[in-house]
């Protein structure tokens, strides 16, 4: 990987350049990873330092296996030389337009450039346009809502913009802006093989421009059309393919190629929120907590990605910590999905699911392709016994995205309450389908199977094997698969599983009335094997528990 | 306000209340109405405009021009006109206000109204004036944005007219003037190729459909170019007609408009009931004729109206269905899955009481139409779990209805499991349950079921389900045999009679009939009224006056539903479906009972009156049993060709039941001219048909053995032949298949009989004969008889009395029902009894053999069974030398020479190839 010092330099440049662009959320983007980059000792400064501070206790903690910074042999990084700029000063107009497009005035600065004709004038017109028509799409989205849901209102500049932009393309006139705007343009008319070609295009020659890269992240739905793109090996590749990864749900992928970034980007919020939310995944909730607590104290107003915090938080029980997020998510901006998703968890966690349920339709109404909130919702209403609004609640955010396993779940659990074992086992088996090694699917399709409706007892077995195969946290498979093969006569198995479970309720120190049931069964099969001192051992054990058991002995 | 927003008002709702207006106020009209009559077919376009659901989308100004052109007549011209200034006179918002505050004018009821002579002042409870209102109203609450787009939008509808010398082209024209654009479009413009797509897509199906056969077909040259043959004399303009009447005129094929959607937002959903009038059609033209509905066209329309009207659920259910029928399993699980999941199975279920109904959800219709999805798709086991869970929760939520119908479904399923969907020639596909053991106990749970479902549905008052489970008893009487066991002895010793009750499937299918009467008070009256302005609109290019329809009219289909739908009230689509159906039953009982004309005239009725409202699959069964009665009746010249038109209009859809027609008549043409190896070829396709990746079809695959037994005999394999038939028998036997075991027996008589083995022979025709008795089996019980008589005869001279006996006994139901097979055979067997009896002499009454044989080798000729024409020639010419008649018995030598020669070398010539 090239220097820490060229890359702060690109940086640099592609801030200013973006920022010129009125390309805020990349120059953002850019912005937060330039000061991201480790400060060399000599030029430490405090000031410098301001952002930096505690991040490497985390570090301390969880880098046991530290990642020496060897990059994979054989790649060598091109260094992309910094793009020139075609004219030095800007125009009068462009500053003008600059300066409607600063207060959001886009037509106006549109109108500005009309004449202009450098490739930045004409990037800002065509961009600024592209927006005006977003937000007129967005005012229409509201104003069109007809008696059977909305219609969809479209960006009624596209199909010039579109024009324009092919035919600036195709005389080879067109920047890596334009080129991104292409991109938008295109993916908006519904053309992702053509959108995708322009946007590596549009990367390839300039690759700064985050935005770019997440809308081509957006285009790359399977692991094929990642690896069917053709990028140059510039730093910021290992960005977008660790962003990539992690939705293709490739996560130990994704946070190897984020601790190799962390080496250069070592204090980047941006890659811990991205390794956060990789460990959130896999259910590390621990690692997420610390994470995050360094990163709120680091950067107090942060907004995204903490609603994953609150899930955590949520899960963990911690009343006080979700409420005082809640709160300050709710000082610094209450209108953001994220605050809504925040305090409908905490109003969730106090078991005031009406309130709760307003706060994720709030949540939605901000932005109705929130998927968590859809997923969230539908709990709620399960909570609330009212199953078909949960059920809408999921199957909503299993159309926004069919690899949500977590609503791929409840529905199969919404279906399951009301005693439809059968029909809710689909869901289950999709669910289980995009994510094979969680054992709770596996037991929830399990426990389906065993319904006394259902009573297919060998599929069940199969299911609980699978679960106990995966890391069965709170050890039931093991458990049931020991029950239902003593129910079904094989006792072989079943001893075997019982002691499996013995000696793991013995490993984890825990007791209870499976850890009785297990000796009694075992002391019961060795008797019946002749294996009587093995009997005895557990019939002692068996003594150590109060209860009928050990009267009956 | 969700009221209120129901009903969205469009530019095109705006130009009906101009020519509301126009029709209100004919006075302000320079040139009045010529005539009442002009000025009411005003009011009917009006009241179909607003009613009709031939499409999904609100028709451009354009076509409404077009349209006012073809009723206007000579008036044509002002109204477009007027309505055309009228419309693009709109240009600013408060234009807007003041065309809807004159718009209140026109309704009666309000006193302020000045009314003005002529005018019709329009009752605001008529259909005209609660659309006005609806439209006033919609106007009244819509915000000053939504002004604004309406004004807009009646901007954009004027303006493609208007500018007349570029219509809708403008958009594309501007898109495409350079390359490049062409070029990115390309990539996603499939719906531009969309047209060739559906012409290759329908290239294929005709290919498919007839490579199915030579595919399998590997072998002989003969098939092969018989199949060829069939496609190269179609006739083109036969293809036509049929695809015209075929091809489901219901479904709408969208031709340009719909080819996109305008992204300027001038499309137009219609009103919510006209969509759904719009789609219920759909889901029926869809039930009907299968998979011979372009799926992608279909799928193109739901993703339009997705887009337009995304909480409008039923298109999930559309796309359920289509993708059922074009055997799409997952696509079909996933969409209904999805569709229950949005619905709640609330929306669009017509046995749900509309005031009963809570709005609570019901989740059992879910289970039901899984149910039925994995029945359809042949998992049995799926299907059985799935209904017993909806039994389940329909208890659960005493839903009694959806219990009747679930009850309903199982029995369906259990009368037909094991077998596979591709039902029988026999249109019963029936066959025991063959995996859940002592057949007799499940078919006696059927019985209890179906009498529960029957009683569940009567005290619900379900008219329709109950004339289902009538024809379903109706079934079960006919193809069950009942068990009667004396009362007082248990035990297995205990003596058995079997025996079927025709008395009760002519019961029950009688009662099944009943519902054509007792429908009245069940009308869905969205379907009707909104069908017969649909039909209207559709027959706009008819001269005025077009009610009385003249003959001529091309498409009969739409001919038939106007004419239906003129009726006061007319009969539903299902209902006729039902009152098919136990025409098809009652053909198939005749069949079984052997009644040739009254099952050929049940097929015939069904043919003629219910092929609009059944599934093309039914109707291609009917004409399967037409063209089998045909082969059976005419010979197979006759039924070939019937064949070869019945394959041209079912092109796709139940290619199956056609396909093993084919097989079937192939084999049985094959056997009769000699053709063995031919014959073993076809009974392996068959073989191979009845046990396909679907399941096994029990009902085919005793069929296929029993021709390749046949074969065997006719190979003069006897033992192979007896070892087949006596391993078929055991299966049936285990199976439970009684009726069926007759005609085995009968078979194994047959081959007792040619191996010369008459003795053998007798018990097994005279079990034939007894199973026959019992289960009422007449013809085949004449044609046991007459084996018996031919086995009696085998055994000597001095037997021929009896066996003449036996043979007149048989003769009135041989002559009146039998095919042109069976006859002659009788005849033969006749006359060969007189030739063999010692007391009947030639010379007294040689007409008495002489007439008979004639009669049958006339018959054998036109089914070109060589062998026994052979026979019939020779004997016939040992009369004629007997008699002297030398030049007669050159004749008869002769014929009987070349029926011999066709027999050794089956291949040399096939006038019949020649013909296909």
């Amino acid at each position: 990987m090239s220097s820490r010092e060229s890359c702060r330099s690109e940086l640099r440049t592609a801030i200013r350049q973006l920022n010129d662009r009125c390309l805020y959320s990349a120059s953002k983007w850019a912005a937060e990873q330039l000061v991201g980059i480790e400060q060399d000792p000599a030029k430490f400064t405090p000031s410098n330092t301001r952002f930096q501070r505690g991040s490497s206790s985390i570090r301390r903690r969880f880098h046991t296996n530290d990642v020496t910074s060897t990059p994979p042999a054989g790649v060598s990084y091109v260094s992309t030389p910094v793009m020139e700029e075609d004219e030095v000063v800007d125009g009068d107009f462009y500053l003008l337009a600059k300066s409607y497009f600063d207060c959001r005035e886009y037509r106006r600065a549109a109108h500005v450039l009309q004449d202009q004709t450098g490739k930045k004038a004409t990037f800002l017109r065509c961009y600024a346009l592209y927006l005006a028509g977003e937000k007129r799409k967005e005012e229409e989205m509201i104003e069109l809502e007809g008696p059977l849901g909305k219609s969809d209102a479209v960006n009624r500049e596209v199909a010039s913009l579109e024009r324009e932009l092919s035919i600036l393309r195709k005389n080879g006139i067109i920047d890596p802006f334009g080129l991104y705007l292409y991109g938008l343009v295109l993916i908006e008319k519904g053309n992702q093989n053509l959108a995708r070609t322009v946007l590596m295009e549009s990367v390839n020659s300039y690759p700064w421009n985050w935005s770019a890269w997440s809308e081509l992240q957006s285009l790359c739905t399977t692991i094929e059309i990642l690896n069917s793109l053709t990028l140059s090996n510039h730093w910021m590749k290992e960005f977008f393919l660790a962003s990539a990864y992690q939705e293709l749900r490739m996560h130990n992928e994704s946070l190897t190629k984020y601790e190799h970034l962390q080496n250069t980007f070592s204090f980047s919020n941006y890659i811990r929120a991205q390794i956060a939310k990789a460990q959130y995944c896999l259910r590390e909730f621990e690692q997420v907590e610390v994470i995050f607590e360094e990163l709120l104290r680091n950067d107090p107003y942060r907004v995204e990605d903490v609603d994953m915090y609150s899930n955590v938080l949520y899960a963990k029980e911690c009343f006080s910590a979700l409420s005082y997020l809640a709160h300050r998510v709710f000082m610094t901006d209450k209108y953001r999905p994220e605050s809504c998703c925040i305090i409908g968890n905490y109003y969730s966690l106090k078991g005031q699911h009406e309130k709760s349920v307003l706060y994720f339709r709030r949540a939605l109404k901000l932005n109705k392709n929130y998927l968590s909130a859809w997923t969230l919702m539908g709990h709620e209403y399960v909570e609330m016994k009212n199953t078909p609004a949960a059920i809408d609640a999921y199957r909503r955010a299993v159309d926004i995205n069919p690899r949500d396993y977590r609503a791929w779940y409840g529905l199969g659990q919404a279906y399951e309450m009301m005693g439809m074992p059968f029909y809710a086992l689909h869901y289950f088996k999709k669910s289980v389908f995009l994510q094979s090694n969680d054992s709770r699917l596996w037991i929830a399709m399990a426990q389906c199977y065993e319904t006394d409706q259902l009573h297919m007892l060998e599929e069940a077995i199969k299911c609980y094997r699978r679960a106990a195969s995966c890391n069965d946290r709170e050890a039931i498979a093991l458990h049931q698969l020991a029950k239902l093969h003593a129910e079904l006569g094989r006792s072989e198995e079943a001893a075997l599983y019982y002691k499996k479970d013995l000696e793991r309720m013995e490993a984890e120190e825990r007791e209870g009335p499976n850890m009785v049931e297990a000796l009694l069964f075992l002391a019961q099969h060795c008797r019946e094997q002749k294996r009587f001192e093995e009997a005895e051992v557990y019939c002692t054990r068996l003594l150590d528990y109060t209860g009928p058991v050990s009267s009956m002995i | 306000m969700a009221a209120a927003s129901a009903f969205a008002i469009t530019p095109h709702k705006v130009s009906v209340c101009v020519l509301l207006q126009m029709y209100a106020l004919p006075t302000q009209a320079t040139p009045p109405f010529s005539s009442v009559s002009q000025h009411n077919r005003l009011g009917l376009y009006i009241l179909s405009l607003t009613k009709s659901y031939d499409d999904i989308l609100e028709p451009k100004l354009e076509d409404l021009i077009s349209q006012l052109r073809e009723i206007g007549g000579s008036l044509g011209p002002w109204l477009i006109d007027h309505l055309t200034s009228r419309v693009s006179s709109l240009s600013s918002p408060d234009d807007l206000f003041t065309f809807f505050s004159e718009m209140r004018g026109i309704l009666g009821g309000s006193d302020s109204v000045v009314i003005e002579d002529n005018q019709v002042i329009l009752d605001p409870n008529s259909i005209l004036g609660m659309f006005l209102r609806r439209c006033v109203l919609a106007f009244n609450v819509l915000s000053f944005e939504g002004v604004c787009h309406l004004l807009t939008n009646i901007g954009i509808y004027c303006k493609e007219v208007l500018s007349n010398c570029m219509p809708y082209e403008l958009h594309r024209l501007d898109g495409s003037s350079n390359d490049l654009e062409s070029l990115s479009e390309c990539e996603n413009m499939d719906l531009e190729n969309f047209v060739f797509g559906k012409v290759n897509e329908e290239i294929e199906e005709r290919k498919e459909a007839t490579e199915r056969v030579s595919f399998h077909l590997h072998a002989t040259q003969a098939i092969c170019g018989l199949v060829e043959d069939v496609e190269v004399v179609t006739d083109p303009r036969s293809k036509h007609h049929d695809k015209g009447t075929e091809d489901c005129p219901h479904v709408h094929h969208p031709g340009t408009e719909s080819q996109d959607v305008d992204p300027y937002g001038e499309v137009f959903l219609r009103t919510n009931w006209q969509v759904q009038g719009y789609l219920m059609e759909q889901a029926d033209a869809i039930e009907k004729h299968g998979g011979s509905v372009s799926f992608n066209t279909f799928e193109l329309i739901l993703r339009q109206i997705k887009k337009l009207a995304p909480e409008l659920h039923r298109v999930h259910y559309l796309h359920y269905l289509n993708s059922l029928y074009h055997d799409d399993y997952f696509a079909a699980v996933e969409n209904l899955h999805c569709y229950f999941d949005y619905s709640a199975g609330i929306e669009g279920f017509d046995f749900v009481p509309p005031s009963g109904s809570n709005n609570s959800a019901r989740y059992e219709i879910a289970l039901l139409c899984l149910g039925m999805m994995h029945f359809y798709f042949g998992h049995p086991k799926q299907a059985l779990l799935v209904l017993t869970e909806a039994v389940r929760i329909s208890q659960v939520q005493s839903n009694d209805s959806c219990l009747a119908y679930t009850l309903a479904a199982i029995c369906n399923l259990s009368s037909e499991i094991g077998s596979s969907i591709t039902a029988g020639i026999l249109g019963t596909s029936y066959s025991p349950e063959t995996s859940m053991g002592s057949s007799v106990s499940v078919a006696q749970q059927l019985f209890v079921l179906l009498k529960e479902s029957l009683k569940r549905a009567e005290s619900l008052k379900l008219k329709r389900l109950v004339a289902s489970n009538h024809l379903a008893m109706a079934k079960f009487d006919l193809m069950h045999v009942h068990v009667q066991r004396p009362l007082l002895s248990f035990g297995p010793k205990a003596s058995m009679r079997l025996k079927t009750c025709p008395v009760n499937v002519c019961k029950e299918l009688r009662l099944c009939s009943h519902l054509i009467s007792e429908f009245a008070s069940e009308t869905s009256t969205v379907a009707t009224d909104g069908a017969f302005s649909t039909a209207w609109l559709k027959n706009l290019t008819k001269p005025m006056g077009s009610l009385v329809l003249t003959q001529e009219n091309e498409s009969g289909e739409n001919f038939h539903a106007l004419q239906f739908c003129a009726q006061s009230s007319s009969i539903p689509r299902s209902v006729l479906q039902i009152l098919g159906s136990s025409y098809l039953l009652r053909a198939s009982a005749w069949e079984t009972y052997g009644s040739a004309p009254l099952a050929r005239i049940n097929a015939l009725v069904y043919a003629t009156c219910f092929t609009d409202s059944s599934s093309s699959s039914d109707t291609a069964l009917v004409h399967a049993k037409l063209i089998q009665h045909l082969a059976a009746f005419q010979g197979y010249k006759e039924a070939f060709s019937a064949l070869k038109v019945a394959e041209e209009r079912f092109l796709s859809v139940s290619r199956s039941v056609l396909l093993v027609l084919k097989l079937q008549l192939l084999h049985e043409r094959a056997l009769h001219r000699g053709h063995l190896k031919l014959a073993q070829q076809v009974c392996d396709e068959l073989g191979v048909l009845a046990s396909s990746v679907m399941g096994v079809d029990m009902e085919l695959k005793r069929e296929a053995s029993l021709r390749h037994a046949r074969t065997l005999l006719a190979a003069k394999q006897f033992s192979e032949a007896a070892a087949v038939a006596h391993s078929l028998f055991c299966m049936c036997y285990k199976f439970n298949m009684q009726v069926e075991n007759a005609t085995i027996l009968l078979l194994l008589a047959e081959i007792h009989k040619k191996s010369g083995n008459a003795v053998l022979g007798l018990p097994y025709a005279l079990a034939s004969l007894s199973f026959c008795q019992s289960f009422n089996l007449d013809l085949l019980k004449a044609s046991a008889t007459l084996t018996l008589a031919e086995l009696w005869l085998s055994l000597g001279s001095n037997h021929a009395k009896r066996a003449l006996t036996l043979i007149h006994g048989a003769l009135p139901m041989i002559l009146g029902h039998g095919g042109l097979e069976l006859r002659a055979r009788a005849r033969i067997a006749e006359s060969k009894c007189y030739l063999s009896d010692p007391s009947y002499s030639v010379f007294e009454d040689s007409e008495v053999v002489l007439d008979p044989l004639r009669q049958a080798s006339d018959e054998l000729q036109v089914l070109e069974y060589h062998e026994l024409a052979a026979e019939g020639f020779y004997l016939m010419a040992i009369i004629f030398d007997k008699l002297g008649k030398l030049e007669e018995r050159e004749e008869a030598a002769a014929s009987f020479k070349k029926h011999v020669m066709a027999l050794e070398n089956p291949q040399d010539e096939d006038p019949l190839l020649n013909l296909l």
